[in-house]
């Protein structure tokens, strides 16, 4: 592995957010639905529920995203323009989820209109607010987490839901997607690490909002069993 | 007080077995070579194992057997004769018999006395948590020394005649162990005082993650279980065994998780303040494979908490994976053959697959 965090303050800010993210992964790991997966029982109804209640954090990510590049200031426009590259990179994600979603078996209409579950309003709401201080910092542990989802639903989630749903890649298209361009983001994300982790109280800050969003996924994940 | 591990032991049955060696003497599964056997040996980086069956499939030697001779060997180097001895510890995966518990047969075995006993059960790890209560007994002061035995005899499983027995197609789950595992045994004596040059331990502690994830290495499960059901769920033993769930079976695809939570659990420890990377001098890893070897060492260098390449030690591809023996074997050989200097730091890790718990042990080289 060749990417490096060079910092000892972006090192030990690693080192935390590593911990957070096993720590993640192992709540992900007592979420039913995913339990059902990981034992092959699931179903394509399950899948179809899982893109329904994503598709509504999908379509809100990058809101979050571009707020965040729009409130850092003259002082980190070096930093601005990464996030803004990234949010323009994922901006439309959300539409191959709803091709998946159709190839899947479901209806355009009903994942359009579907709202956002209990777990994806906390999570939105977190992060727009994060996101709308002043030189939000702390978010780059929320991107920590959700640039590891995506890798894990590449490595991991995607083939599962293909084996145990007899599927042929035809309708997990959207996870497998996110494999793609993982070192390219990975290296990114560690360079942001380096430049905006650079005294305690940012170390503190990223690893708290690494905490609270990787609980608030969860909860989103967990809620998609749950119809009102 | 303060735990000294004042003595070592091991034992391997039979000569060492080569990779060519290998089917020949586990036979051949209706009659066919192996696909995946290359495969997995080249992954696993083992040279070779022993094995205490022979080509005919005799046993050669029980497991509680190897345990002793390897718990003979340890007090032949020690300072206390079998009437001292206080405490016997011991570990296995799987005894010669389901009951009793594999340390009253071992203390039979060994004809000990009077001892306070324990078994522990499990897999790589259940050696490290015969340890642990080991350790922690004499920490409260209840004993004054300690034998603590692993010992694996996991050869059994994998028989031609095992896979046959359990229907006609053999899966990859079934068959990876068959290609990884040995047997042997390995046993350490603990005392509260030192003796000569010896290994104090620090401290030896654990975490267990089986809430957040599947059964990974099981033996007692079938191939395909939607309804979780057991070997002993079935009317027969003869029916569980054609359903497969005698067979020790590894679910691959859950196995690299291993490598993240041995990290997890060593940042633990350096958070907590008794690990300092630096000032580690060696590092004894059962890690199962080669290949997860240079995983655990890529995920330790991207964290910077790296242990120099030339610090670690491993008997693996010459003596094999022998389980929960396998950190015991290890460090007796270690004991023996390296250059190790007073007052060296020794950082201990197994990782375990069967439900992910993963223990640590500090010791620290002192001369008495």
């Amino acid at each position: 592995m060749t990417e490096q965090v060079l910092s000892p303050q972006g090192q030990q800010c690693l080192q935390a957010l590593m911990r957070v993210w096993f720590e993640f992964e192992r709540q992900l790991g007592r979420v039913p639905l995913l339990q059902r997966l990981e034992r092959g029982q699931f179903s394509k109804a399950d899948y179809c529920q899982l893109l329904l209640n994503w598709r509504q954090q999908v379509i809100e990510g990058s809101r979050w995203i571009s707020r965040c590049a729009s409130s850092f200031d003259r002082d980190y426009s070096d930093v601005r323009s990464v996030i803004i590259g990234h949010a323009r990179e994922e901006h439309r994600d959300y539409e191959m989820l709803e091709q998946d979603y159709v190839a899947a078996g479901g209806s355009l209409a009903d994942i359009q209109s579907a709202p956002r579950n209990i777990g994806t309003e906390a999570l939105h709401g977190f992060l727009m607010y994060r996101a709308s201080q002043s030189n939000p910092v702390d978010l780059v542990g929320a991107m920590w987490i959700i640039e590891g989802l995506g890798q894990k639903m590449a490595s991991d989630w995607a083939a599962q839901i293909d084996k145990t749903t007899d599927g042929d890649g035809s309708y997990s298209r959207f996870m497998r997607y996110h494999g793609a361009n993982d070192d390219d983001h990975l290296q990114k994300l560690y360079q942001l690490l380096d430049r905006l982790c650079q005294s305690p109280a940012q170390l503190d800050a990223i690893v708290r909002t690494a905490r609270v969003t990787a609980r608030l996924y969860c909860l989103q994940l967990e809620e998609v069993d749950n119809e009102y | 007080m303060t735990v000294f591990i004042t003595s070592s032991g091991h034992f391997l049955p039979g000569p060492p077995i080569d990779n060519e060696q290998i089917e020949p003497l586990l036979g051949l599964v209706h009659g066919k070579p192996s696909r995946l056997k290359r495969r997995i040996l080249q992954s696993n980086g083992i040279k070779t194992r022993h094995y205490a069956i022979d080509a005919n499939h005799n046993t050669t030697i029980s497991n509680a057997g190897m345990a002793a001779n390897a718990a003979e060997h340890c007090l032949s180097n020690s300072f206390l004769g079998k009437r001292q001895i206080k405490m016997l510890s011991a570990a296995t995966s799987q005894g010669d018999i389901v009951l009793p518990g594999f340390g009253s047969m071992l203390q039979a075995e060994l004809g000990l006395s009077d001892i306070e006993l324990h078994s522990s059960h499990g897999i790589c790890s259940s050696s490290m948590m015969a340890l642990k209560a080991a350790f922690t007994n004499l920490l409260a002061g209840e004993q004054p020394n300690a034998l603590v035995v692993a010992s694996e005899l996991t050869s059994r499983l994998f028989k031609a005649s095992r896979y046959e027995a359990a229907g006609s197609e053999l899966d990859f789950n079934a068959e990876f162990l068959r290609w990884m595992l040995s047997d042997g045994a390995g046993a350490l004596l603990l005392e509260t005082q030192p003796r000569g040059r010896c290994f104090r331990i620090d401290w030896i502690r654990s975490f267990s993650h089986a809430d957040a994830y599947p059964v990974c290495m099981s033996v007692g499960y079938p191939g395909d279980n939607p309804q979780n059901r057991s070997w002993q769920d079935y009317a027969t033993y003869a029916e569980a065994e054609a359903a497969g769930a005698l067979l020790i079976r590894q679910d691959v695809r859950l196995l690299e998780n291993i490598v993240k939570l041995g990290v997890d659990g060593y940042l633990r420890l350096i958070s907590e303040g008794r690990v300092q990377p630096d000032k580690v001098d060696h590092v004894l890893c059962h890690y199962s494979s080669h290949y997860f070897r240079g995983k655990i060492f890529d995920m330790m260098q991207r964290a910077g908490v790296g242990i120099a390449e030339h610090k670690w030690y491993s008997n693996l591809y010459s003596r094999g994976n022998t389980g929960c023996a396998s950190i015991f074997i290890m460090l007796d050989e270690f004991r023996r053959s390296q250059h190790y200097q007073n007052g060296a730091t020794i950082l201990c890790m197994v990782p375990e697959s069967g439900r992910f718990n993963n223990a640590y042990m500090q010791l620290t080289v002192v001369e008495a």
